[in-house]
């Protein structure tokens, strides 16, 4: 047997190596994947441990019956020049590995009186609403303004503001406003009476305005293509190896257990997957603080979703745009949808997201739910695909005779391949009180532990989540070349 | 608390929370340019210094915790406030 040893070029020596990991990441989502790239790249000694066999978590793809289908996210924004995405993937060399693409439009907004869309160029994305809104038209602008031209204070001020403070202190319309409220729901999971007005700006600045990039070839490459980049730096990625257990002595993290028993020591343990699992599974209750403990069960979950994956035939061919996310808002109420969601039924769907694969071979859409219970969903998923077909019709009329595979993915769905507890879609939900909770990045009862991902209370998506693995990297990074 | 405390106390916050040494921040050390803090950040540590002191901070305050100096005078004022309320 030949045995090559790769010393990567890229990495920086100012770690000693020893037996132990520097560091370990529970989870090989694009948090943890990001997080891990980093470190591995400043030349620690990095293990990813994965329970699933692929890494990516919500960002992955599967195939079924010669068909890719996007299992959840399905499409990024902050790739503009000086976005967060853009400048990982540059300095992970993502961009050498997945050729990017964007959709223009990237979202549509239909409602049964106006069709409005962001466009990759902002005035026209601008255009459009005040043509719809045309006695709003100075607000628009304003509001535009205010979201491209961030000023930092503002938005630190903003803290225990909702979404509905902001949208009701620049508009008047009430239709304008579900429009614009309506995609915050759709990727942030509550209404705007709950959400929290700093998510929802992140969320018109990272998903909207500079939304609709697609890696060529489906989500799942750009996991793998971080998995590559992670591997290159020196990362060992381990695939189907669920951590178990965090060992912890004196109140300080020394490793974790995983499948089999087996101990890996570490200096840090870095959780990326659900915030959940992390204190009372894989800590224990015992090494949890009480008041924390208290607050963790108080602590409420984003929703989770329904998912429809269609396989089309080949003389599908729709008239709407593809690789759009095209968002159908049946009604104004978006605070009525929310109350339905969190009361998931297969007769109260309404509102609804759908997207065109590029070669219009598939589809996939998705509503908010509740999670339920699995009984329920092996009851009811099929139903719920049929009356989802249904409503598809509205935005695709002759949808259902082009269908050659149809499958859904429920919340217990989601759980089974990511541990996202109760297949939440976001993390937490994003209200203004669990907003940027310390402990959930870095628990004060525990030292050389560190949460990252969406359960770490400070942002959602894919540019939530890589900007706080590259945040949790540079913690560590500047902690050690202190120390040294 | 004492002064010293308090002090002591932000410092180990603003440390954990920008990843740079206690040793770096200084009294005028500014946040945002010295310490690169941004939005979300300067909420994490408006939030850890409500935890850490029981203290309520207000919106319109967070724009004014700029820098060490201004963090400690602040719950200064607002430990005062506590305890003579
Ligand atoms: C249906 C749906 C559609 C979405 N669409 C979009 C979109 O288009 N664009 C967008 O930006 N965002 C979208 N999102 C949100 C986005 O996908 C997530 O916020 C983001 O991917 C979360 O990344 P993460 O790394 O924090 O967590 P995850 O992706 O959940 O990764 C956590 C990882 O940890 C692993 N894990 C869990 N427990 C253990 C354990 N004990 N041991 C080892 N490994 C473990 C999991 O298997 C998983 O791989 C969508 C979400 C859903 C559900």
């Amino acid at each position: 047997m030949v045995l090559f040893i790769v010393i990567p070029a890229c990495r920086e020596s100012f770690f000693k190596k020893s037996d132990m990991d520097d560091a370990i990441i529970i989870g090989a989502g694009i948090g943890g994947l990001v997080c891990g790239c980093y470190l591995a790249k400043a030349g620690m000694k990095v293990l990813i441990a994965e329970q699933h066999y692929k890494p990516g978590g919500y960002c992955t793809s599967f195939k079924r019956n010669g068909f890719i289908f996007d299992a959840a996210a399905h499409s990024f924004g902050g790739y503009r020049e000086d976005g967060i995405v853009r400048k990982v993937f540059e300095d992970l060399e993502i961009d050498k590995r997945v050729e990017i693409t964007r959709f223009d439009p990237s979202d549509i907004i239909i409602t049964p009186d106006y069709k409005v869309s962001f466009w990759t160029d902002l005035d026209e994305t601008i255009n459009d609403f005040q043509t719809a809104f045309p006695e709003e038209s100075n607000n628009v602008k304003n509001f535009f303004n205010f979201l491209i031209n961030p000023d930092t204070m503002f938005l630190a001020r903003m803290r225990s503001w909702t979404f509905k403070n902001l949208i009701d202190k620049y508009f008047r319309n009430y239709k304008l406003k579900a429009i614009l409220s309506f995609p915050i729901f759709g990727n942030g999971a509550l209404p705007p009476s709950k959400i929290s007005a700093f998510i929802g700006a992140k969320i018109f600045t990272e998903f909207l305005i500079d939304g609709g990039y697609y890696p060529v070839g489906g989500m799942q490459t750009l996991s793998n293509a971080l998995a590559e980049s992670f591997k290159e730096y020196g990362g060992e990625l381990q695939l189907s190896s669920p951590v178990k257990k965090i060992k912890v002595i004196n109140k300080e993290a020394k490793g974790v257990f995983i499948k089999n028993g087996e101990f890996i020591a570490s200096k840090y343990v870095i959780s990326s997957c659900d915030a959940r699992q992390t204190f009372i599974n894989l800590l224990g209750k015992k090494m949890v603080d009480q008041d924390f403990l208290n607050k963790l069960n108080h602590m409420i979950p984003s929703l989770s979703m329904f998912v429809l994956y269609l396989g089309m035939d080949k003389n599908f061919n729709p008239k709407q745009n593809i690789g759009s996310n095209i968002w159908y808002l049946p009604h104004y109420s978006i605070e009525k949808m929310y109350l339905a969601a969190a009361n998931r039924n297969i007769n109260n769907l309404s509102e609804y997201m759908v997207r065109i694969s590029s070669d219009k071979k598939s589809i996939l859409a998705f509503i908010n739910t509740s999670c339920r219970n699995k009984i329920y969903w092996i009851n009811n998923k099929n139903k719920l695909i049929e009356s989802f077909i249904t409503k598809l019709t509205q935005i695709i009329p002759d949808i259902s005779k082009n269908i050659i595979f149809k499958d859904a993915a429920t919340p217990y769905t989601l759980y089974r391949y990511t541990l996202n507890y109760r297949g939440a879609a976001y993390g937490w939900a994003s209200t203004p009180s669990q907003l940027a909770d310390p402990d959930f990045r870095k628990p004060s009862f525990i030292q050389g532990l560190y949460l990252t991902g969406h359960w770490s209370t400070q942002g959602l998506g894919i540019p939530g989540v890589t900007y706080l693995g590259y945040n949790t990297a540079n913690l560590l990074i500047k902690k050690e070349k202190t120390k040294k | 608390m004492s002064t010293n405390n308090v002090e002591q106390e932000i410092i180990s916050i603003i440390s954990d929370v920008s990843g740079f040494d206690e040793e770096e921040i200084k009294p005028d050390t500014n946040f945002f340019q010295d310490l690169e803090i941004d939005s979300i950040k300067a909420i994490e540590i408006t939030v850890a210094i409500e935890k850490k002191f029981k203290i309520q901070v207000r919106d319109k305050d967070v724009p004014n915790i700029t820098t060490l100096k201004q963090a400690v005078e602040l719950v200064n004022t607002l430990l005062t406030q506590k305890a003579t309320a």
